[in-house]
């Protein structure tokens, strides 16, 4: 019997599936259980066979090893939001993440997977440089997290593979300031209109040793610029205001959003300008709210 | 492979063979008739279905059957008969927190996952906390007012 839906009972066994049907898996639910709903009392159908991963002891946890922290597939929104061990701005995107009962369900893995251009997670992650490690029956690779996300609902992903963990690396200075924020409607369940994160490493005498930002909702998928991040860092804190709108220009060029542009463009340089003028105050707080 | 569900629900262990993506919200009404728990979005938006897996909040419409396997559910007509459950519906009564009685299965699920976490809760916690949960008719604050006066009744339990 041709089976559409299996519950492999440990990694291996899922690994092992995955390699035989190509079935995908799903996790928490909270998307696909919702985007393939047929009404009440009917089962929900799938264009494709489905493995059910929630149970596998292995893909949970949140782990410092050598340095870096792992956050495992199968952790949960509200695992991530209460882990001291993650950083800031991953913990703030995931405990703005839907309604309590949401972020008791849905998955980084999963968040990462669906590669929706307004997800939050992959935000402060891409900003962060994390890689993703898959695995598969045959191997384990890892990759650039902003390399795995291909562009909209797309990734690397093989048909072979599942997402295994994230692993997050520390900078190599503790960044001065960071910040976050997320645009949507209601409190609860609201989907980012727009997000964006920055965070901001000064030397002893105020000179940016690194900046970085990255924006969510605003195109094909996270946005982010090196060479915009490079036209701040090595500049001192106090010519902020002289290079902020060649920086915000900038800025505004790598963005590409699809619906409400001028909304979305006029947004993110408001945000961005809020951000590097309250860097430029040298405020004693590391988070800027 | 894991063929049979097997999981606790509202303190006894259940089995059943199913389709693995079969609502939890399904089988809990339908085959199990707990009817408490209801549906009005079906997409996680409203927390009508609101049950606890493993004493967290989830919404039940989004949860496949699969994803249950070893789990702790309990639903309302298990929490009713616990002395939290009670001290919660007894302060929404009195309260004056309930009229159509369509959202408070869920509400009173809220207000458990809610007083576990937070046992002496502020306003802004209350209402974080039931920031999942639609409600039509009340406009919410006696449904605050009475988590309150829950917490203060039952002060130790949480």
């Amino acid at each position: 019997m041709v089976e559409t839906c299996y519950i492999p009972k440990d990694l291996a066994e899922a690994l092992r599936v995955r390699k035989e049907t190509g079935a995908k898996p799903i996790a928490g639910g909270t998307d696909l259980m919702v985007v393939h709903r047929r009404g009440t009392g009917i089962v929900p159908r799938f264009p494709w066979p489905v493995m059910i991963i929630t149970q596998l002891q292995e893909l949970k946890g949140i782990h410092e090893e050598d340095g870096k922290i792992s956050i495992y597939s199968g952790s949960t929104c509200h695992e991530i939001e209460a882990s001291e061990l993650v950083p800031y701005q991953v913990r703030k995107a995931a405990s703005l993440m839907g309604a309590q009962s949401l972020r008791n369900l849905a998955t980084i893995g999963g968040n990462v997977c669906n590669a929706s251009p307004k997800g939050d997670l992959p935000v402060p992650l891409i900003m962060l440089d994390a890689r993703v490690e898959l695995i598969s029956a045959t191997g384990v690779r890892q990759l650039l997290l902003d390399d795995f996300i291909t562009g909209p609902k797309t990734t690397a992903l093989q048909d072979d593979e599942l997402l295994s963990r994230i692993i997050i690396p520390k900078p190599e200075q503790p960044f001065t300031y960071l910040w976050y924020r997320k645009i949507g409607t209601r409190r609860a369940n609201a989907i980012s209109k727009l997000s964006m994160c920055a965070a901001v490493t000064l030397d002893l005498s105020g000179n940016i040793i690194d900046f970085r930002s990255a924006n969510g909702a605003s195109g094909p998928k996270v946005a982010r610029s090196r060479s915009v991040e490079e036209l701040i860092i090595g500049t001192s804190v106090d010519t902020l205001p002289d290079i902020l709108p060649r920086v915000l220009d900038a800025y505004d060029g790598i963005l590409s959003p699809h619906a409400m542009p001028q909304y979305r463009r006029s947004s993110t340089r408001r945000m961005l300008a809020y951000f590097l003028t309250e860097v430029g105050k040298r405020p004693a707080e590391q988070i800027i709210q | 492979m894991i063929r049979e569900i097997q999981f606790t629900l509202n303190g006894e262990v259940v089995a059943l063979t199913c389709d693995p993506l079969k609502r939890l919200l399904d089988v809990l009404r339908e085959d199990f008739g707990l009817t408490g728990t209801k549906e009005a979005c079906g997409e996680g938006e409203c927390g009508a279905c609101s049950v606890l897996k493993d004493g967290k909040i989830i919404t039940t419409c989004m949860v496949p059957m699969g994803a249950v396997h070893g789990c702790e559910i309990m639903t309302i007509e298990g929490l009713r008969e616990t002395q939290r459950g009670r001290v919660i519906i007894e302060a929404f009564a009195d309260g004056g927190a309930v009229q159509c009685g369509f959202c408070i299965p869920g509400m009173v699920i809220a207000a458990e996952s809610l007083l576990e976490e937070h046992p002496e809760p502020t306003e802004e916690q209350i209402r974080l906390g039931i920031s999942g949960n639609l409600c039509r008719c009340t406009g919410y604050d006696l449904i605050v007012e009475s988590i309150r006066l829950a917490a203060q009744r039952g002060k130790g339990l949480w």
